[in-house]
């Protein structure tokens, strides 16, 4: 638009529409988090469609054609008891991606739950809750893991849970350390000024704006928790049900046959490897799509 | 009788630096409608004399350890958090120095604003988007209505000042403090913005406690002005006589250390020698002291209490609350405060600063 000074003032490039949205288009423009995402996809659609597009059902097969290669009636061979390997790398994605993500789910509602409280009340409280944190954070993850498995015993609420309480303290952590920051935050004096209750305080003004390194965290969590609860698996302590398949169970059963069939820890090896790196991707592009500040 | 009166106000910090002495007894009255102004430099105590008369100190380091604030009769100190929290907002507002960070990034401004107006009164969701129409409005912000939905960053920053004297004035605060409304904002802003603000306090009679380090809003302003140094206030007095008669070396101090349109050219400002004294120290004397010209030996060793300045300097009374009060053992006269610097016998020119570490 010209105006009488002949000086154009280009009309804004575009409108802020709030925070999210913002940081939802950064995100799309984030080369790296669109490829994670594409990965995360394919096994996300690949779990949900295993049934349709699975040539074989994934305890469908018999021991006369074991430890087969790759051919085209079986795209990455077959097992010890037969079964299509592809066929059980695509089940295994459902049990994977919805154990992963659930445990991230139970640590993320454990840890923010006591995050938010140590954070919150402050005092003694504060002081007692994080001990018990410091208790947990000073226990290997995995080996937490494995003893809560081996105390509830078998089973994927059992794996959940376990991989859950041994990320919650991470998550407390987190959270209490950015409700201490903002509580010392301008609009949080300013909110207290006005009246506004504790409570409203930290729901409505606190844990709004220290969500962001959560979700990020967690993203990124959920990478790591597939990597556990295949571990998990490897080590013994997956669903308990050979019929079930499981990735980090294939790579245990597939460890015999390192020799002879290496496609069989192959397949499962990478479907581990892609989901995890995907979620890794799209945690650090949500960073940097979440906090401007972080330009590369 | 006084609608605030702080009374020999204690407050310190406990840092891991040892103990902080942020305020060292201070004591002023505000009246019912009257405007009152605190200057003074960066850590002089103005801002957490106030955070203390609203019991927000930063806990647990911050804590009134002695003193009384007076809120309509009642002791604020004795107050229980739930207690203060139906004063906070209803009777006593507060404004802050930086708009840019004193909204929530995350809430629009509806949900601030309607969230204020609901903390204390009982009135439906529709009722409470009128009253925040009605007070953008009052506050000069055009077509208010379609930027309720507005997030605080698509706001400019005067218009977030703005935002926020609306929402203190919300529900008709009997007392405002406003803690350096305009330093963040350009100068422009500054002056609509206390002209609004002025305005306002006048239209619903709202006592203002306006804390500045600009002399220039103080004089605008405010009706009283309380100068405070380290913790202490130095010198009290009603603006004009402030100005006409400062009766503290710090005052006369600040005054000189400021560039006036009717100076003389070539006249050189004076600046204030040395730095303000570390708090983390006790306060021993009077803490301008080591950067005082006027001092004596007694200075030292004993702080003046706040007191009418002597009869020896006259003084223009407008009124009862007029009081000159200034604590200072050696105090400029009316000369001296207009060179700038003591005219007597055995002073020296300017002072001579004190390392400030004992």
């Amino acid at each position: 638009m010209a105006t009488a000074t002949g000086i154009t003032i280009a009309p804004t490039a575009r409108v802020s529409r709030g925070l999210w949205h913002d940081a939802f288009r950064r995100l799309m423009r984030n080369r790296p988090a669109i490829v994670g995402m594409v990965f995360i996809a394919i096994f996300v659609i690949g779990a949900i469609l295993a049934p349709y597009i699975a040539p074989y059902g994934p305890t469908v097969g018999s021991l006369a054609n074991n430890l087969q290669g790759p051919s085209p009636a079986h795209l990455m061979g077959t097992d010890l008891q037969g079964y299509d390997e592809f066929s059980r790398v695509l089940y295994g994605a459902r049990i994977s991606l919805t154990v992963g993500v659930i445990a991230v789910m139970f640590g993320l509602i454990g840890g923010t739950t006591v995050g938010a409280i140590a954070g919150g009340a402050g005092g003694l409280v504060d002081g007692f809750l994080m001990r018990v944190i410091d208790v947990l954070l000073a226990v290997p993850g995995i080996l937490l893991a494995i003893g809560i498995v081996a105390w509830l015993g078998h089973g994927e609420i059992q794996i959940m849970l376990a991989v859950g309480i041994s990320y919650s303290p991470m998550f407390a952590r987190l959270l209490r350390g950015s409700l201490l920051a903002l509580r010392e935050s301008d609009y949080v004096t300013a909110a207290r000024s006005m009246g506004a209750s504790p409570v409203r305080i930290l729901l409505r003004h606190m844990l709004p704006n220290a969500l962001t390194p959560l979700i990020v965290q967690a993203t990124l969590a959920a990478a790591t928790a597939i990597i556990d609860v295949a571990g998990l698996g490897f080590l013994g302590l997956g669903p308990g049900d050979p019929r079930v398949a499981e990735w980090g169970e294939m790579l245990t059963d597939s460890s015999r046959f390192l020799q002879s069939a290496p496609y069989l820890i192959l397949f499962p090896g990478a479907a581990i490897v892609i989901s995890a790196v995907g979620f890794n991707l799209l945690g650090d592009g949500l960073r940097e799509a979440l906090d401007p500040r972080l330009k590369r | 009788m006084a609608l605030l009166s702080v009374r020999d106000l204690l407050v310190r910090f406990q840092t891991h630096d040892g103990t902080v002495y942020a305020v060292n007894g201070v004591s002023f009255d505000l009246d019912e409608g009257e405007t009152l102004g605190l200057v003074g430099e960066s850590g002089c105590g103005k801002s957490v004399t106030n955070l203390a008369v609203m019991r927000l100190l930063p806990r647990p380091a911050g804590r009134i350890v002695g003193g009384h604030v007076y809120f309509q009769d009642e002791d604020l100190v004795g107050l229980d958090e739930a207690e203060m929290r139906d004063l906070r907002g209803k009777e006593i507002a507060m404004i802050f120095q930086d708009p840019m960070t004193s909204l929530n990034p995350v809430l629009t401004i509806h949900e601030q604003m309607v969230e204020t107006i609901k903390a204390h009164k009982k009135v439906t969701d529709k009722e409470a988007r009128a009253r925040a129409i009605e007070l953008l409005a009052m506050v000069g912000i055009p077509d208010p209505e379609p930027l309720l939905r507005n997030f605080p960053h698509q706001f400019s920053g005067g218009m977030r000042q703005r935002v926020m004297i609306a929402m203190a004035l919300a529900l008709e605060p009997k007392l405002l403090i406003a803690d350096e409304p305009t330093t963040a904002l350009d100068v422009t802003i500054q002056a609509q913005v206390l002209e609004l603000l002025g305005r306002l306090a006048a239209d619903h009679g709202t006592a203002v406690i306006l804390i500045t380090h600009d002399l220039g809003v103080v004089a605008g302003m405010t009706r009283r002005t309380n100068v405070m140094y380290a913790g202490f206030v130095v010198e009290s007095a009603t603006t004009a006589d402030l100005f006409a008669k400062p009766s503290h070396p710090y005052t006369v101090g600040l005054l000189h250390s400021m560039p006036r349109l009717d100076a003389q050219p070539g006249e050189p400002l004076i600046p204030i020698e040395g730095t303000p004294p570390d708090l983390r120290f006790a306060p021993v004397g009077c803490p301008f002291a080591p950067r005082c010209a006027w001092r004596l030996e007694r200075c030292f060793a004993e702080m003046p209490q706040l007191e009418p300045i002597s009869p020896t300097i006259e003084v223009q009374k407008t009124g009862p609350k007029a009081t000159h009060r200034s604590a200072c053992w050696n105090q400029p006269t009316a000369d001296e405060a207009l060179a700038g610097r003591p005219l007597r016998e055995g002073f020296a020119a300017a002072a001579v600063p004190i390392g400030v570490a004992r």
